[in-house]
């Protein structure tokens, strides 16, 4: 299911829905089987950018990104704006944590040239440590066929009862239109964020042997205690 | 501090009953595996280590990850040698083994001890190098024990399928006198890549250089455990060089003899970068010395052309830099006037101790003790002749 924009996008405002990049966990994002690691950052960024593959808006997030590792090629990514998957295997799988809960209305997806745009993709939905054989094995909870889409105007719709509480998402892009490999220039969110977040529960103190001064009701206090 | 999960693949196949590395290439393992584990959990208290053996009966995970060393050392003993390795079987359920690990934020690593002959294809082990590299799984590889035709190279045509930003590395240890575990402290397998365990790695290096008797440091004296004495003997070490060397020159030409004190400073500060151990102590000196350098090089030049005034330049150098230990320099440096003649391959601190005139000239530096003393005294004759029983009795005075 895809909308097509065939009006002018003076009339209104199109970047207006596309929104939710901001609430994108960016350092936490990771991909599979990227060609250079970390540059699956580069491809979250604002509606208006999303033909922009220079990446010069995140410069300074990703040097800061690569100094903390220590690792000497973060010039590489002042040009690198854009998601390639690893020569001679166009899988691609991108994990993408929000900071708080949201609900995903739409995705739009811009590919790379010569066939090298994936051909289809396949969401889950909160679950963490996903690979590749995991993916191939599991029920997504939606799957799209993708259309080759250069200009960034193709989104594609959600079951949005489905993407009602979306802490995570998982997008596994398992081919290309016969390209050597996938590149992604830009992925897109639309929907709303809500401002809970879904945690773990975090801090548990167990009890080995229970202490009764620590069970003490307001009823029975001076005296002595009963447990019973 | 990078969180991972490890699993490390031993060989125990056949090949490993030799004894070329000592004790036994089996032994050799073991040990290198619990400072392997050590290295870990020091680096990050969270990181898990697992074992797995490729060889015996079959491909064995004898410890999931986990960060319990005991349980790590209770499982490398006992065990059995046989069969054959099956490096391509072991690193794929050792990547099953991390794909279930409990955190899912640790990177996933493999270390393979590949002793014996591999009898893969080069094309089968790239491409389980290429799915590793897919799900983002490091592999370091120890190459050692026999030496195969091609194996090498297929370890290293591995290694190049897995590499991810060098994140992945190979290390080919020939048989010597040095453990297999000594020989991989200094590796990227143990370092991590550049930060993180280097602090483990770094304390371990000066165990194991310790114990094998100063043969790593020129003057038997380990510049991590006692650095002011090392700097101190290799300051007196050159000063005497060069005084050895002015005399020649003045043999041979009066002005060259005043040149040969600056120059003999440059060379110290050559021979102390040259010398630079990766230890945090040893830095601060050294850096001392590389801030005069330029200073130094002024009054190079000043020599060369002006004799007085370099002489004079030469000399203040001399006094700023052995400032802080200059009375213990010159101690050193008398002592070794008076053993110049024995070209001491025994560099043992004891002997430099045994010098009388340095031990009073030490003694005199301390407070609250008096060379006459009767018990300073008996303490200095014990010291001639080392008996255990006087040792320990002076000993203990000392404290």
């Amino acid at each position: 299911m895809a909308c097509l924009h065939d009006h002018s996008c003076e009339d209104h405002d199109c970047s207006s829905g596309w929104t939710l990049y901001e609430h994108i966990d960016l350092p936490k994002v990771s991909a599979l089987n990227e060609a250079v690691p970390g540059s699956v950052k580069s491809v979250f960024k604002a509606w208006e950018q999303r033909l922009n593959s220079s990446g010069l808006k995140f410069k300074r997030l990703l040097i800061e990104i690569q100094f903390r590792n220590k690792k000497a090629h973060w010039s590489y990514f002042l040009l690198q704006g854009h998601l390639e998957s690893n020569e001679g295997d166009p899988e691609l799988l991108v994990y993408i944590p929000f900071t708080s809960d949201v609900k995903i209305k739409s995705i739009s997806v811009v590919g790379g040239v010569d066939g090298t745009s994936p051909s289809k993709m396949r969401a889950f939905i909160n679950k963490e440590g996903i690979d590749f054989s995991d993916a191939q094995g599991m029920q997504a909870v939606q799957e799209w066929d993708l259309v080759e889409n250069f200009q960034g105007t193709l989104e594609y719709q959600t079951r949005y009862s489905k993407f009602q509480n979306v802490a995570s998402i998982t997008l596994h892009f398992p081919n290309s239109f016969g390209g050597d490999t996938t590149k992604i220039e830009y992925i897109g969110f639309k929907g709303e964020a809500t401002k809970l977040k879904r945690d773990v529960v975090a801090t548990i103190v167990y009890e080995l042997r229970p202490n009764p001064s620590d069970h003490k009701t307001k009823a029975e206090g001076g005296g002595l205690s009963h447990v019973e | 501090m990078v969180l991972e999960a490890t699993m490390i693949c031993v060989d125990n196949s056949e090949w490993m009953r030799n004894g070329d590395y000592s004790p036994s290439r089996l032994q050799a393992q073991a040990d290198a595996i619990n400072l392997i584990c050590g290295a870990k959990t020091q680096a990050n208290p969270e990181n898990t280590v697992g074992v797995l053996t490729m060889a015996g009966k079959g491909v064995r995970v004898l410890a999931t990850p986990t960060s319990d060393l005991g349980r790590i050392l209770a499982c490398m003993h006992g065990l059995e040698m046989g069969g054959e390795m099956n490096i391509a079987s072991a690193i794929q359920i050792a990547q099953l083994a991390l794909k279930h690990r409990q955190n899912k934020n640790q990177q996933q690593r493999i270390i393979v001890f590949a002793g014996s002959p591999v009898k893969f294809e080069k094309k089968v082990l790239e491409s389980i190098g290429k799915k590793l590299k897919k799900n983002s799984v490091a592999l370091d590889i120890v190459d050692f024990g026999e030496e195969d035709d091609g194996k090498p190279e297929k370890l290293e045509a591995l290694l190049s399928a897995v590499n991810n930003n060098d994140s992945s590395h190979i290390v080919h240890v020939p048989a010597g006198p040095n453990a297999l575990s000594d020989v991989l402290i200094s590796t990227p397998v143990f370092t991590g890549d550049g930060e993180g365990g280097s602090g483990f790695a770094v304390a371990a290096a000066a165990a194991t250089a310790a114990a094998i008797g100063g043969s790593g440091y020129d003057f038997g004296v380990d510049p991590n455990i006692d650095p002011e004495l090392a700097l101190a003997l290799r300051v007196s070490m050159e000063e005497e060089r060069a005084r050895q060397e002015a005399a020649a020159k003045r043999a041979a030409e009066e002005a060259g003899g005043k040149g040969g004190e600056p120059s003999s400073k440059s060379e110290d500060v050559t021979m102390t970068d040259q010398a630079n151990v990766s230890s945090k102590e040893d830095k601060k000196h050294t850096d001392d010395m590389v801030e005069e350098n330029d200073l130094l090089k002024e009054a190079l030049a000043m020599s060369m052309n002006i004799s007085g005034t370099g002489h004079s330049a030469g000399d203040t150098e001399m006094s700023e830099a052995t400032s802080a230990d200059q009375e213990l320099a010159l101690a050193l440096q008398m002592s070794m006037q008076e053993s110049a003649g024995e070209p001491s391959s025994q560099t043992d601190v004891s002997k430099v101790l045994e010098d009388q005139s340095f031990v009073s000239s030490i003694l005199e530096s301390l407070p609250g003790v008096d060379p006459n003393d009767p018990s300073v005294k008996d303490l200095l004759a014990s010291l001639k002749n080392p008996s255990e029983k006087d040792k320990e009795e002076p000993s203990n005075e000392d404290k």
